[in-house]
């Protein structure tokens, strides 16, 4: 395991707005994630934890006062529109507590559709197909989301975050919504991309789960401790 | 490249881009009927106007306009007149050869007195004729009544037992043909010696040429005596078909060109007052159609030494007051118009400057010490109008009326505007997480933007190729279905009755499981189709209804040519509304953050 950093949050700040009330929900928090680490950050509901993830992969911006994050040394959030689309489409996967897939898309489509966004249609079908034949869905290539297990949604959802070859993989309680087993399959395949040397990056409330990672850090008032 | 495939995916997998595109067919068809309607109109008001009198009118009132033939001599000399004819333009009272019992029918008329040589060549007379051949019906009428008017020579000219044949078939023909066809022509043919079938063939030269009723119309003249031509409305007999064809009723009983007609005109003194009525009858010979109900309906056409002679606008001697018995002169013969035709290309305001230098040459140019002079330019009796001014009263109105339609229909292009705008915001509010979803995995705002700019051009393209096609149809079609909707079959009655009892079927089968839908879908269905029937009993019921009345708007017809520049401006319209409606939620949708967007439902 390589000890560089890969991702780094620094001194991050968060604060919704809602209605005329402002709600801080990051009070500064930092982390650190290394190449081939498996990062959990295990908080209780309403801590923060999805807001964490949302702002290291550039989905959503920290406060104007906020610290930074950094994707291999560069801020993410001053650079330019473009190079975050790239940041999202390229060096990060995300892989959501409810798939996000696009219904009227089959399952191939919906796993090569970051391909065919960031213009490497034709080897990310390919990669798309092969992925999703390693997750066991290669018999599920033509259905839509819709005819699927949430299992198999979830491991479509995963597909679609490794089809461009990131470097990292930000895991938004990606088993939350699955029954213990289901989920424990989802953390079989988690494991195996963490083998082969993917950064893993996942939120969850649940200890059993966040103890598959190397690293636990626990975000409590927004703050990790 | 992904924008195309979602945007086929989109299109293809819902419902909604379906109403969508009918919504802006529907618009478009709207739009397209409506404009094609009214510029048709106005343009039928002006074209008929210019076919009916030229380009140029030259008129001086009822006293008529002397040395008439000079005028036109000096009026053709001119390069940019074409032709010109005179007219003698009155009213009069024509009694119709109906009912079959004596109180015959009256109608009054304006006579237009012609020169049959001269008219056509200025105005579209000849194409506006309408019987170009006989019909076999109306061969066999004439047949009869040349039969009949010429009974006795006839019947000396046949053998006893041909007398008996053609008396018998005759008889039976005039009860007949009402009904059926007889085919009389050929059962007398065949039966008589040629040499007495060319006797009766002599009678009337419409027997054995076909095309002589036409022209008998062209020079107003039937077996050698002066005819009329009358407007085809002026005849009850005519009947307006579902295909906007005439037939005559009673099996071309009523056709005209069979009878004669007494045309009673008031000739008026130099003072204005009446004459003694004057008389003559005189055989139709054809009847024209130029298309305005108004005109159709009341005019007719005579040659115009008849009119003449029936106005006292014809040739008089002018005698001494004191003694009556010396003549100091010669009043000339007058018409009330002089119609003028320009060359190709000339506009009708430069000819109609032209027309007045002529008639101050034409004035000038009297010899001195003529008898009756011609009314001076500035005389105010004396007119010289282009075909525009003359029907300005006209074409006013109906333009006045297309400019608050085009109003009216600029606000209607904002509720289109409107109606496709928010089709688009439920479209796009709906795939607001799908946005989320695109720009979480790395997708541009243009990207995004552009996934809805697709899908809306394909709808709008889509939308105004069917809504101009419907609008087409529709526009073609609209005698036909204005026909259809004042006079509706039963059977669409009977279509909906049955349609109806499925849709509650249909209710009742699908409410079983208890959901609401299909008992709100199935009563509305049923109200709508009971609704159809009704309407369609109802107008059954009240004899027909007649939307369009030709008497109220002047035209036998609905104008049913397509406006295609409205349609190009209006096709074009629906698809930039398409495309502003898709714009403005999508890129309000792609600014917003991918997690919220993404948090949507």
């Amino acid at each position: 395991m390589s000890d560089a950093i890969l991702l780094q949050g620094c001194d991050l700040r968060k604060t919704y707005v809602l209605g005329r009330a402002e709600v801080p929900v990051l009070h500064g928090a930092s982390i650190s994630v290394e190449e081939g680490s498996w990062v959990s950050i295990l908080g209780s509901s309403g801590s923060g934890k999805s807001t964490l993830l949302h702002l290291l992969g550039g989905l959503d911006r920290p406060d104007a006062d906020s610290g930074q994050v950094l994707y291999r040394g560069q801020s993410v959030w001053e650079q330019s529109q473009r190079a975050i689309n790239v940041y999202r489409n390229n060096d990060i996967g995300f892989v959501f507590q409810f798939y996000h897939l696009l219904p009227e898309l089959t399952v191939l489509e919906n796993a090569s559709l970051p391909a065919m966004i960031g213009e490497t249609n034709e080897s990310g079908l390919e990669r798309a197909e092969t992925l999703l034949t390693q997750f066991g869905l290669g018999h599920r290539l033509h259905h839509k989301p819709r005819e699927l297990s949430g299992g198999e949604r979830q491991r479509t959802a995963i597909a679609r975050a490794l089809v461009n070859e990131p470097s990292m993989l930000l895991a938004d309680e990606p088993t939350g919504n699955l029954d213990e087993e289901t989920g424990g399959e989802i953390l079989g395949v988690l494991k195996e991309l963490h083998q082969d040397g993917l950064a893993i990056v996942m939120v969850t409330h649940d200890p059993s789960i966040a103890a598959q990672g190397t690293e636990t850090v626990h975000l409590r008032r927004g703050l990790i401790e | 490249m992904y924008q195309s495939k979602l945007t086929i995916r989109y299109l293809t997998s819902r419902f909604i881009p379906l109403i969508a595109v009918a919504a802006v067919a529907l618009c478009v068809a709207l739009v397209i009927v409506v404009v094609s309607v009214m510029t048709g109109f106005l343009n039928m008001v002006q074209s008929s106007g210019r076919t009916l009198m030229g380009d140029v009118v030259v008129t001086y009132g009822l006293s008529g306009v002397p040395h008439y033939e000079r005028l036109m001599d000096t009026l053709i000399s001119h390069e940019s007149v074409a032709a010109v004819t005179p007219i003698v333009d009155g009213w009069g009272l024509l009694r119709m050869p109906y009912p079959d019992r004596d109180a015959k029918q009256s109608e009054t008329v304006q006579v237009w007195g012609i020169d049959p040589h001269s008219f056509p060549e200025v105005t579209q007379f000849a194409e506006s004729l309408q019987w170009k051949t006989v019909s076999e019906n109306q061969r066999d009428w004439i047949l009869i009544d040349a039969i009949q008017e010429h009974e006795h020579d006839v019947l000396t000219q046949l053998n006893e037992e041909d007398r008996e044949f053609v008396i018998e078939h005759v008889n039976n023909a005039a009860r007949t043909l009402n009904f059926e066809p007889v085919g009389l022509y050929d059962t007398i043919r065949n039966k008589l010696p040629e040499e007495d079938w060319a006797y009766i063939l002599a009678l009337d030269s419409r027997l054995t040429q076909d095309g002589d009723v036409l022209a008998q119309g062209l020079s107003l003249e039937r077996n050698g005596k002066p005819a009329i031509v009358s407007g085809l409305h002026v005849s009850e007999g005519n009947e307006r078909q579902e295909d906007g064809s005439y037939q005559v009723i009673r099996n071309d009983y009523w056709w005209l060109p069979r009878y004669s007609g007494t045309l009673t005109m008031l000739p008026v003194d130099a003072q204005g007052g009446i004459i003694e009525p004057e008389s003559i009858v005189m055989p139709f010979a054809n009847e024209f159609m130029s298309g305005v109900y108004i005109i159709d309906d009341t005019r007719i056409f005579v040659p115009l030494h008849v009119a003449q002679q029936l106005l006292h606008l014809d040739e008089a001697e002018i005698v001494d007051e004191d003694d009556p018995t010396e003549v100091v002169g010669v009043d000339p013969a007058r018409v009330t118009s002089v119609l003028v035709r320009g060359e190709e290309g000339v506009d009708t305001n430069e000819l109609r400057a032209n027309v007045q230098s002529s008639y101050l040459k034409f004035y000038d140019e009297m010899p001195i010490g003529t008898f009756v002079m011609p009314p001076p330019l500035g005389d105010p009796g004396l007119v010289i109008q282009t075909w525009e001014d003359q029907q300005r009263s006209f074409t006013g109105p109906v333009e006045k009326e297309r400019e608050l339609m085009r109003t009216l229909f600029s606000i209607i292009y904002l509720v289109v505007a409107a109606l496709i705008l928010s089709i688009f915001w439920s479209i796009v509010f709906e795939k607001t997480k799908d946005i989320g979803i695109l720009r979480s995995i790395g997708a541009s705002r243009i990207s995004v933007v552009w996934v809805f700019l697709q899908f809306a051009l394909v709808i709008g393209v889509a939308g105004a190729t069917l809504g101009t096609l419907l609008g087409w149809l529709i526009t073609t079609n609209i005698n036909a279905i204005h026909e259809a909707l004042g006079n509706p079959p039963i059977s669409i009655a009977i279509v909906a009755i049955i349609l109806g009892c499925l849709t509650i079927a249909w209710m009742i089968k699908r409410s079983r499981t208890g959901d609401f839908l299909p008992i709100v879908l199935g009563t509305l269905g049923t109200i709508l189709f009971a609704c159809i029937a009704l309407v369609v009993f109802d107008i059954r019921a009240m004899g027909g209804l007649v939307i369009w009345d030709a008497s109220v708007y002047y035209f036998s017809h609905i104008p049913n040519d397509v406006d295609w520049n409205a349609a190009i401006v209006t096709s074009i319209g629906a698809v930039v509304f398409c495309l502003i409606g898709a714009a403005i939620p999508s890129a309000k949708a792609a600014d917003i953050d991918p997690v919220k967007a993404l948090r949507h439902e």
